[in-house]
């Protein structure tokens, strides 16, 4: 038994005034500024290199090379030398590789993101229970036909059929000795292992494959390339929102009369449509700025605005930075506009009224 | 009671619906053991059970969503036990009503037909057929978002009859509704599948839906159907104590006790038991209905009771009375008052009471009598 009086005093002292919120869904006074004042300097920090850039891109050589200057016609006169330079002198190899990251980046998303959400779909609705012993058989196969291939010299293709031949001899007796298997689960954390995988490891043999294709410094090959990249992301993302939707709405329309295709066309994606884009604009935005693979795969036809950025960097006249500045604000400004507008795709709420009140 | 008898209007869709030794199994769980069930055509089949008792697994497998272990689905002539869903022709109403929040009201009720290749003409025409049915045919252009529960449940029926199905399904399609509106649309669905005479199989876990709604009632428990039947066969005899303490509110009440030479025995009871080679010595529960009883002056009765609480409801007084360590329900007038803690006896009609084997749960042919 509580025999001391613990009720609560609602007095309120200056202490208390400063630091208690007037109703619970406000903040205190003294929150507020802690909150607000860090904000600030957030945004500060965040926003001064886009405005440097933007001074720098109107700044002549002179200037950026004096040293520090803030305010233009007060610390220096702007000038449009950098951007005449680019897009009056040197227009073509600008304008070429400012197209060419434009087609790349909006077909190898579009190419991702088709993909990455049918697989993302599928393994949120059906249940693949694929046999670990039959997968290591598959591995141990691949890897016999390497051996064989390698060390006698034997050809590939005969090696290929004899290889796949025991494979497909042997699973059916391996799959009823071994039970166990993997799910869906383990699936997708294969498909996200790959990007935890650093791209440097993989690119010397991704370089190779299109060599050997003579694929290399074309659109395909890097749409191809970055496609693949960023698959495991799509396909994780796509499936988080996927598995939201109530399974109800497919079990429906498959008794309506639907196919799998029709249901996840009309009406499964229709309503992941927040998170398509939001994953849609996150892949654009990797494609857009990936530098690794186009700096292996292109030479000069297809070299995209990362490369071209970076090439300001290496020149024999030094370091461009009038010219880096003027490229990187044209290259911020396609993504800024895609943002905004998928913008209006990503709010929630869609789903109100599909299941219950 | 055959269909013809009940007046039904079968029209020419009415299939007949079997349902042949059916089990499912999810892991070690056993949801569906050998459930068996004939439907008639344009019959109205009530699935009743607690919820994990099988019956909505059972439903899905009617209609494809899941596929049975073993066992047999057969719809009119046609055995569609491992046919996908769209190819079975029946149409399926859910709990949750699974409208496409996307489209529009008109939308949702075309979908199956649109899937289906129908002609656009045909299709408007029998979308306003369909919502007219419902009374929705004004509210076409508005989204599931914008209704009342009660609207969102007349659309996703719509939706259902829009293609003439040979079958309902129907997944406690009530449950969501508030419970006037509960009322009202039972009356409607009960209209409505008498006008269609489709065959329909309906899940619910409410013995009230069941009782007002069905021609038939089956009723599970733990993956095994108990008693199939008529509403008044379920409630007037039921099979086991599982029917008779499901159906009915309150449930029946029970005494556990023992049959010794010929009189029913339990805490301080002792009833007279008609003379049967079945019933000696044994242990037995004896039921009764709380509106088969009636409370009398201390002494005056069958058995004493002390009044635990009275409850008034409206239309009538729920008594609540303690009987040794058994509590037992009475109805009783509304304007009935007892005080808490009272002396008290009931009475019943000897011939309403019901003799249960205490082990296997099975009702016994052995009646209670007045000996007189």
């Amino acid at each position: 038994m509580i025999t001391q009086n613990i009720r609560m005093s609602p007095r309120r002292s200056l202490l208390r005034r400063w630091f208690e919120p007037k109703s619970i869904k406000k903040m205190a006074p003294a929150t507020a500024v802690i909150v607000y004042g860090l904000l600030i300097l957030w945004a500060v920090f965040v926003l001064f290199p886009l405005y440097w850039l933007l001074i720098t891109s109107f700044k002549l050589p002179a200037d950026v090379n004096a040293g520090p200057v803030y305010l233009p016609w007060i610390d220096f006169t702007p000038s449009l030398h950098a951007w005449r330079e680019l897009f009056v002198f040197d227009y073509e190899d600008t304008l070429r590789a400012y197209i060419n990251s434009i087609i790349i980046a909006l077909l190898a998303t579009v190419l991702c993101v088709t993909i990455g959400s049918m697989a993302a779909y599928a393994l949120g609705r059906i249940q693949y229970k694929p046999k670990f012993a039959t997968i290591v058989l598959f591995v141990l196969c691949l890897v016999a036909m390497a051996v064989v291939v390698g060390r006698w010299g034997v050809d590939w293709r005969l090696s290929l059929a004899v290889a796949l031949a025991v494979f497909f001899v042997l699973a059916r007796a391996v799959g009823r000795h071994f039970k166990a298997t993997l799910g869906n689960g383990d699936i997708l954390f294969w498909m996200i292992s790959q990007r935890i995988l650093p791209p440097i490891v993989a690119v010397i043999p991704i370089y190779m494959m299109f060599q050997s294709v003579r694929l290399l410094d074309t659109h395909i090959a890097q749409i191809l390339a970055y496609a693949v990249v960023n698959l495991p992301i799509v396909v994780w993302l796509m499936h988080d929102f996927f598995v939201t939707i109530p399974t109800d709405l497919d079990e429906s329309a498959q008794l309506d009369g639907a196919t799998r295709f029709t249901t996840f066309v009309e009406i499964i994606l229709p309503l992941a449509k927040p998170g398509l884009a939001a994953t849609t604009l996150l892949v654009l935005i990797l494609c857009w700025n990936e530098y690794l693979l186009s700096l292996f795969l292109s030479t000069s036809n297809a070299q995209t605005m990362p490369i071209l950025v970076a090439a300001m960097n290496a020149g024999e006249r030094g370091i461009l930075w009038w010219s880096m500045a003027v490229v990187i604000i044209v290259m911020i400004f396609p993504v800024v506009l895609m943002a905004l507008v998928l913008q209006r795709f990503i709010s929630r709420g869609i789903l109100l009224g599909a299941v219950k009140g | 009671m055959n269909v013809e008898e009940r007046g039904i209007d079968t029209g020419h869709r009415a299939q007949r619906l079997s349902l042949r030794g059916l089990n499912k199994s999810f892991g070690a769980v056993h949801v569906v053991k050998d459930l068996s069930i004939d439907v008639a055509p344009g019959e109205f089949l009530v699935l009743l059970g607690p919820s994990g008792c099988g019956k909505t697994t059972g439903l899905r497998i009617i209609a494809g969503l899941e596929t049975a272990d073993s066992g047999q689905v057969v719809l009119g002539d046609t055995d569609v036990t491992d046919m996908l869903p769209k190819y079975r022709d029946v149409a399926m109403v859910f709990q949750s009503y699974a409208l496409y929040p996307h489209k529009t009201v008109a939308e949702n009720i075309d979908f199956p037909l649109k899937v289906r290749g129908v002609s656009k003409q045909e299709r408007e025409l029998a979308v306003r057929d369909a919502a007219a049915q419902v009374h929705m045919e004004d509210l076409l252009d508005r989204y599931p978002r914008q209704l009342s529960g009660g609207q969102r449940q007349r659309v996703a029926l719509a939706r259902a009859i829009v293609r003439r199905p040979s079958a309902f399904l129907m997944d406690e399609p009530l449950s969501n509704l508030d419970a006037k509106l509960r009322g009202f649309m039972r009356a409607e669905l009960k209209r409505m599948q008498h006008q269609l005479g489709v065959t329909t199989v309906y899940v619910t876990h409410d013995q009230v839906e069941a009782m007002t709604l069905a021609h038939r009632v089956a009723i599970m428990d733990r993956g095994v159907l108990q008693q199939i039947g008529t509403p008044r066969e379920v409630y007037d005899r039921p099979a086991n104590l599982f029917v008779a303490g499901f159906m009915g509110s309150p449930p029946m009440n029970f005494l556990r006790g023992r049959i010794e030479n010929n009189r029913f025995e339990s805490q301080g009871v002792s009833l007279p038991v008609a003379p049967d080679k079945e019933t000696m010595a044994k242990d037995v529960v004896m039921g009764f209905r709380a509106e088969d009883a009636d409370i009398v002056k201390h002494g005056a009765g069958l058995f004493d009771a002390t009044v635990y609480a009275a409850e008034p409801t409206g239309d009538v007084t729920l008594v609540t009375l303690v009987v040794g360590k058994e509590s037992l329900s009475v109805k009783m007038p509304k304007d009935y008052d007892i005080d808490f803690d009272k002396a008290v006896a009931v009475h019943f009609p000897l011939d309403r009471g019901f003799l249960f084997d205490a082990h296997s749960g099975v009702r016994l042919a052995a009646r209670l009598v007045s000996v007189s």
